[in-house]
């Protein structure tokens, strides 16, 4: 009797267990099928190489696309060398003390700011003080400071993973700190570094909030020519799509299928990742 | 030697970058600080305008708040605000060519500080409203003191007018509400949905289930919350409005539902790698004991990963008070002090997305909206070193 | 090969020495901004690039000297004046054209026409029925724009007489959001630029005196009898006036202001 209660309550558990899952899978499911199955029709060669015509309802998003192509490498270029460095002297130089919990804890508290104020912070520091004004180096330098926390977690991870045993052999063998490093860690950790960094191309082309106020711009149907322009970026122009312009039922097209080539852009770097993931883990382990 | 300074010179970069992160923090703080400071330190009356009355009236300083019911015409008499039984006759400088000619105000307008002087003299139920620069040098006027907001009335106050005039109505209290409400009512709707799939996918499903949800929930943590707000605009807003027959679908509800499904693959995440680490002889003591798997959940499992569940959820707390585009998108941001769930609100980030672009650099609105970026760093920074803290706490 | 290269150093030359004339400012001017540039650009006359951000954002702008003109769809605040003249410099404004306002409800919607002073109490939140002005029994749920938005001012000023609006009201980031809204919801009300007029809502007719009723249609905008008409303005420091001026003229000038009315504003 006892037994078969217990079975009973277990069953009972277990099923609104599945059945709420299922709902959550349901509801992130559709969120996918949303996007897929509306922005699908939209997408073709002319929507992604032309620029916006007719108040932005017809024509394509290509200078969007470029814009957020420039700010992932600009930003990029500055947060990946930083994080990487400062990931590296974190965990093979300084042992567990004050001053590596201190920047820890700093790391963690910039990855927790919220991203609007990094748009307030890079306005008043890169666009008003440092006078760079609306711009892609403005906009890329408050995007690199977003990500930096991300690159550099996902980096000291890596460097944990590396077995102690190949430093100490390296030591064993003469080799100096930094040689070790350079020519025994990294090449090691490298695959998982090279994950993290892909999976912040993702983090990086969908933020919006940090670029509202240092470098996106409304309609900019030309390509930038220096690093002093504003440029349009896709997550921006999603937004002006589904709340501007004199009519938004006919710019619905475009939004669903602006909407697409930003999850397509986090799906692909997310397959990438698991990919090199996966190639160098199998690698490895022969 | 050569050879010692290149390596003294790599460490050092090394050692300069992991300090990067530390100075940005520090940046953020002084830069924050610093221009929302400016919103108790400049005068709430719009920059350049003076507000004056008569000399024969009794007041020497007005209330913001009462300024602006006079100007919205909800004061009406010098009574009602401590002065004599009169009622109020409002100027301001649109208004001269009603009372003076043009002659008399000149065609290049150089006779209109003689003209504001005289109408105030002339005028002793005045409340004028006009330039700085076109104060007359033998003013017979009285300055009205406006002064500066203190920090107990921008928390309290109930009003959010930025760009009312002749005085801004600077009081933060429904967006502090609106935030507080949307945040909460995410993580309560996020965190059984998102706990219960965890301990599922643990524990439960079959591990090729596992090996298929894992990857869609990650690629779900890493759209962007553009994408999750045209959805909540598109899909969620007009099936609130029916669900609830409301008037307006736009509501703190919306906002909720639309964070909590931003949250869920980020506590999902974190709820599942804190209970994968409960260790697997935990378990087996417990099914060995005779209990069912339920049990062992119920009474090992659970118990056992409860720090790093509430880790998971305290961060997506944090991450719903910060979470800007999705929210500006669907909760229809009225500034008025929110009651019901069922409301349009207006939240912090949402404001300063949506006023920033508009407001004259250095400003007053510009200093409020710096103060409102100040409180949202400090709260999101208290929940973030708590967590780390409590972190620290279990792992020693 | 030799030709892509020449093409490329040509083209890089070409936009390096072009003289390329930037604005920046008003949302509500931007569909304007936009259609006078391209066409500009394609008869060959010079270079134009066009961003918004909103009336303060150009103003801004021209103290900082990152664009050459900014647009507004207000007049410049004092405390923006000062500021440009402590920066020392001179401004001159133009009004290329005008745009009116129009209050619009839901179609669905009996109500056609409304006086200003109930206008008033429906943004002050007096009035919060629509059986209060004739209609049927339903609550009033009023859009605006955000408070910082050149059209919100001008609404404030000519149909509120400055009062300030209650704090129930919606406030939308953009106008095209506010003509969504209204379409989507049975009780709505909102104020746009005519320019966003659109089948799915229905604009009302307006009186200033309480008798006699005017439809927010373009003649009578353009002939003065439809009163919530606002100009649109352009600002540039005097300075750089020999750089934009083949621009504003091309505005001004009659193919300009043809532009002006196709885009679905008022040329002068």
């Amino acid at each position: 009797m006892m037994i078969g209660n217990k079975k009973l309550t277990q069953s009972i558990f277990f099923w609104l267990f599945r059945i709420m899952s299922t709902v959550v899978v349901l509801v992130l499911l559709t969120i996918l099928y949303f996007v897929f199955s509306r922005g699908i029709s939209t997408i073709s060669w002319d929507f992604l190489t032309k620029a916006p015509e007719d108040g932005m309802v017809k024509g394509g998003i290509f200078p969007a696309i470029i814009g957020t192509l420039y700010l992932i490498g600009g930003s990029l270029l500055f947060a990946f060398p930083i994080g990487v460095f400062s990931a590296i002297y974190m965990h093979e130089y300084i042992k567990k003390g004050k001053i590596k919990s201190f920047l820890q804890l700093m790391t963690n508290n910039l990855a927790g700011v919220p991203s609007i104020v990094f748009g307030l912070f890079g306005m008043a520091l890169f666009v008003n003080k440092l006078k760079f004004g609306d711009s892609i180096i403005a906009g890329s330098l408050t995007l690199g400071l977003l990500v930096l926390p991300v690159i550099i977690r996902t980096t000291e991870e890596a460097l944990k993973a590396v077995d102690d045993n190949y430093r100490m052999a390296s030591y064993a063998m003469g080799a100096s700190k930094l040689y070790t490093i350079k020519k025994i860690i990294l090449p090691i950790a490298l695959p998982d570094i090279i994950t993290g960094l892909i999976l912040s191309i993702g983090r990086v082309s969908g933020e919006t909030a940090p670029i509202l106020f240092t470098v996106a711009a409304y309609f900019l149907p030309k390509l930038p020519h220096s690093i002093y322009d504003q440029v349009m970026a896709l997550p921006y122009h999603l937004y002006v799509l589904a709340t501007s312009g004199t009519n938004i039922e006919e710019a619905r097209p475009v939004a669903f299928g602006t909407a697409l080539v930003l999850v397509m852009i986090v799906l692909v770097t997310n397959l990438i990742a698991n990919g090199v993931r996966a190639y160098y883990h199998s690698k490895y382990k022969k | 030697m050569v050879k010692k300074v290149l390596n003294f010179l790599q460490v050092g970069v090394l050692a300069t970058s992991s300090y990067v992160t530390s100075i940005v923090v520090l940046l953020i703080i002084i830069f924050l600080f610093n221009e929302g400071a400016g919103v108790f330190t400049k005068s709430l009356l719009e920059e350049g305008f003076v507000i004056a009355v008569n000399k024969s009236n009794k007041l020497n300083a007005i209330s913001p708040k009462d300024i602006k019911n006079i100007f919205d015409q909800k004061i009406t008499n010098w009574k009602q605000i401590g002065g004599d039984d009169n009622a109020i006759t409002l100027f301001s400088i649109d208004e001269l060519p009603n009372f003076y000619t043009e002659e008399e105000i000149g065609s290049d307008f150089e006779y209109m500080d003689t003209c504001i002087n005289n109408y105030i003299a002339n005028h002793p139920n005045v409340l004028a409203y006009f330039p700085e620069r076109n104060v007359a040098k033998n003013f017979q006027g009285k300055m009205i003191k406006v002064g500066t907001l203190g920090v107990f009335e921008f928390v309290k106050g109930k009003e959010w007018l930025p760009t009312a005039r002749p005085v801004a109505q600077l009081g933060i209290l429904p967006l502090l509400l609106g935030t507080l409400m949307v945040s909460l009512g995410a993580i309560l709707l996020a965190l059984p949905f998102g706990l219960v799939t965890a301990i599922y996918m643990a524990e439960i499903a079959h591990p090729v289930a596992r090996k298929v949800l894992r990857p869609i929930i990650e690629l779900l943590a890493g759209i962007p919350s553009v994408v999750y707000g045209f959805f909540g605009l598109i899909i969620v807003v007009p099936i609130v409005q029916k669900v609830f027959s409301l008037d307006v679908g736009e509501t703190a509800l919306a906002g909720s539902i639309v964070l909590a499904i931003m949250a869920l693959p980020t506590i999902i995440s974190i709820a599942e790698d804190a209970i994968r680490n409960v260790p697997n002889n935990m378990r087996e003591a417990s099914l060995a004991l005779g209990a069912t798997q339920w049990q062992t959940i119920r009474s090992v499992v659970i118990p056992y990963s409860k720090s790093g569940i509430m880790t998971g959820a305290i961060l997506g707390i944090g991450r719903a008070i910060g979470e800007t585009m999705a929210v500006l998108m669907v909760t229809g941001n009225a500034s008025n002090m929110p009651t019901t769930f069922l409301q349009p609100v207006r939240t912090i980030p949402a404001t300063i997305a949506a006023e920033l672009g508009e407001t004259a650099n250095g400003g007053l609105h510009y200093s409020a909206l710096f103060a409102l970026g100040c409180i949202l760093f400090l709260a999101t920074m208290a929940l973030n070193l708590y967590v780390q803290l409590a972190l620290k706490k279990r792992n020693r | 090969m030799k030709k892509v290269i020449l093409g490329c150093a040509l083209l890089i030359a070409s936009t390096t020495f072009a003289q390329n004339i930037k604005i920046k400012g008003s949302d509500t001017i931007l569909p304007i901004a936009q259609e006078e540039a391209s066409v500009f650009n394609k008869m060959g006359k010079g270079s134009v690039s066009v961003t918004g951000g909103g009336s303060g954002v150009g103003i801004a702008s021209l103290l900082d000297n990152t664009t050459d003109i900014a647009t507004a769809s207000r007049k410049m605040k004092m405390n923006e004046k000062i500021k440009l003249s402590q920066a020392g410099k001179k401004v001159k404004q133009i009004i290329i054209g005008r745009d009116a306002l129009s209050v619009i409800v839901n179609p669905s919607n009996p109500v056609k026409k409304l006086t200003r002073a109930q206008l008033e109490g429906i943004y002050t939140g007096k009035i919060k029925n629509w059986k209060e002005v004739g209609g049927k029994d339903m609550n009033i749920v009023v859009y605006s724009r955000e408070s910082s938005s050149g059209t919100f001012e001008f609404f404030k000023e000519h149909i509120m007489q400055k009062k300030n609006f209650a704090s129930s009201v919606l406030a939308m980031p953009a106008t095209g959001a506010v003509v969504q809204s209204v379409s989507q919801t049975a009780g709505a009300i909102g104020y746009i630029g005519m320019a966003y007029d659109n089948p799915k809502v229905r604009q009302l007719s307006i009186s200033y005196d309480g008798k006699t009723f005017t439809e927010p249609t373009r003649e009578n905008a353009k002939n003065g009898k439809y009163p919530v008409v606002r100009p649109l303005y352009i600002y540039y420091v005097t300075t750089s006036e020999a750089k934009v001026k083949p621009f504003v003229d091309f505005v001004m000038s009659k193919k300009g202001q043809a532009i002006i009315d196709k885009v679905g504003y008022l040329s002068l």
